[in-house]
């Protein structure tokens, strides 16, 4: 705020685009979102894991090919990794800060998109190899 | 977006608010630490389900590998704290919506609240375990 009063330009020009005016609610409403679709399909993700746990090479992959345990999986796993990755990111913004910042965001995003497809594949081969 | 003039801008010497560190510790504050824990313990959780789920897609032996892991001490820890994380974070986004309604947010409720979602999250991980014990 130095040169406040040599020039022309007040503080609000100072602060103005720096901040997230009108759009700093849609992060917010889809980290929301997601949770809430979490609740059911955590719930039903867990109960799908002990339905598995008795089970061998065999029963698990009879078990994931039918419709219901893979659409479970397929939308915990990608509304989960929608979700994690803006609670990682917020971490991130809170805590890292430089140029480790940028890397931190890029691995954050990487992350979540390659264990996304990965998973995405690995239940689509079950089904339908 | 930010303008050039922002950087070059002489440290503000204006009083900063109190930092955390001055206050004491209470149960919100830990469980708001937790919650974040628990987050980070998840994106762990998520690459054990992976390689579950990429071995299930493979032939018996990759699956075999997966199986011997979980069934170890240490795997049997690591799913033992994948459930305690899943379960602890699901109740604290609970405890998060039932705020974000207006309720519970006053002395007595959001201390409950707190109290709640750390035994909630506890007993549901042991109540989870069992029946896996039982079925198995």
């Amino acid at each position: 705020m130095a040169n406040v009063g040599k020039t022309m330009r007040t503080p609000l020009r100072r602060v103005r685009y720096l901040g997230s005016a009108r759009q700093g609610t849609g992060e917010s409403w889809l980290v929301h979102l997601t949770a809430t679709a979490l609740v059911p399909l955590t719930i039903a993700f867990v109960w799908l894991v002990l339905t598995l746990l008795p089970k061998d090479y065999n029963g698990v992959r009879a078990e994931l090919g039918h419709p219901l345990p893979a659409l479970v999986l397929l939308l915990f796993v990608l509304v989960g990794l929608y979700h994690m990755q803006f609670g990682v990111r917020a971490i991130i913004l809170d805590y890292v800060h430089g140029h480790a910042r940028e890397w931190a965001l890029i691995v954050n995003a990487f992350f979540a998109v390659a264990v996304g497809a990965a998973c995405v594949y690995a239940v689509l081969r079950i089904g339908f190899v | 977006m930010a303008s050039t003039e922002s950087t070059s801008a002489p440290p503000p010497s204006r009083p900063l608010s109190p930092h955390l560190g001055i206050y004491r510790l209470t149960l919100t504050m830990i469980m708001s630490g937790t919650h974040r824990i628990t987050g980070m313990g998840l994106c762990v959780g998520v690459l054990l389900l992976a390689w579950f789920l990429i071995s299930a897609s493979m032939d018996a032996s990759a699956f075999a590998i997966f199986s011997a892991f979980i069934q170890s001490i240490i795997g049997r820890l690591v799913l033992f704290g994948f459930t305690w994380a899943l379960l602890h974070h699901m109740l604290g986004g609970v405890r998060h919506f039932i705020w974000d309604s207006g309720r519970g947010l006053d002395d007595p409720e959001r201390e409950q609240l707190a109290q709640a979602t750390l035994i909630g999250g506890l007993a549901l991980t042991l109540i989870v375990w069992a029946i896996g014990y039982a079925v198995r």
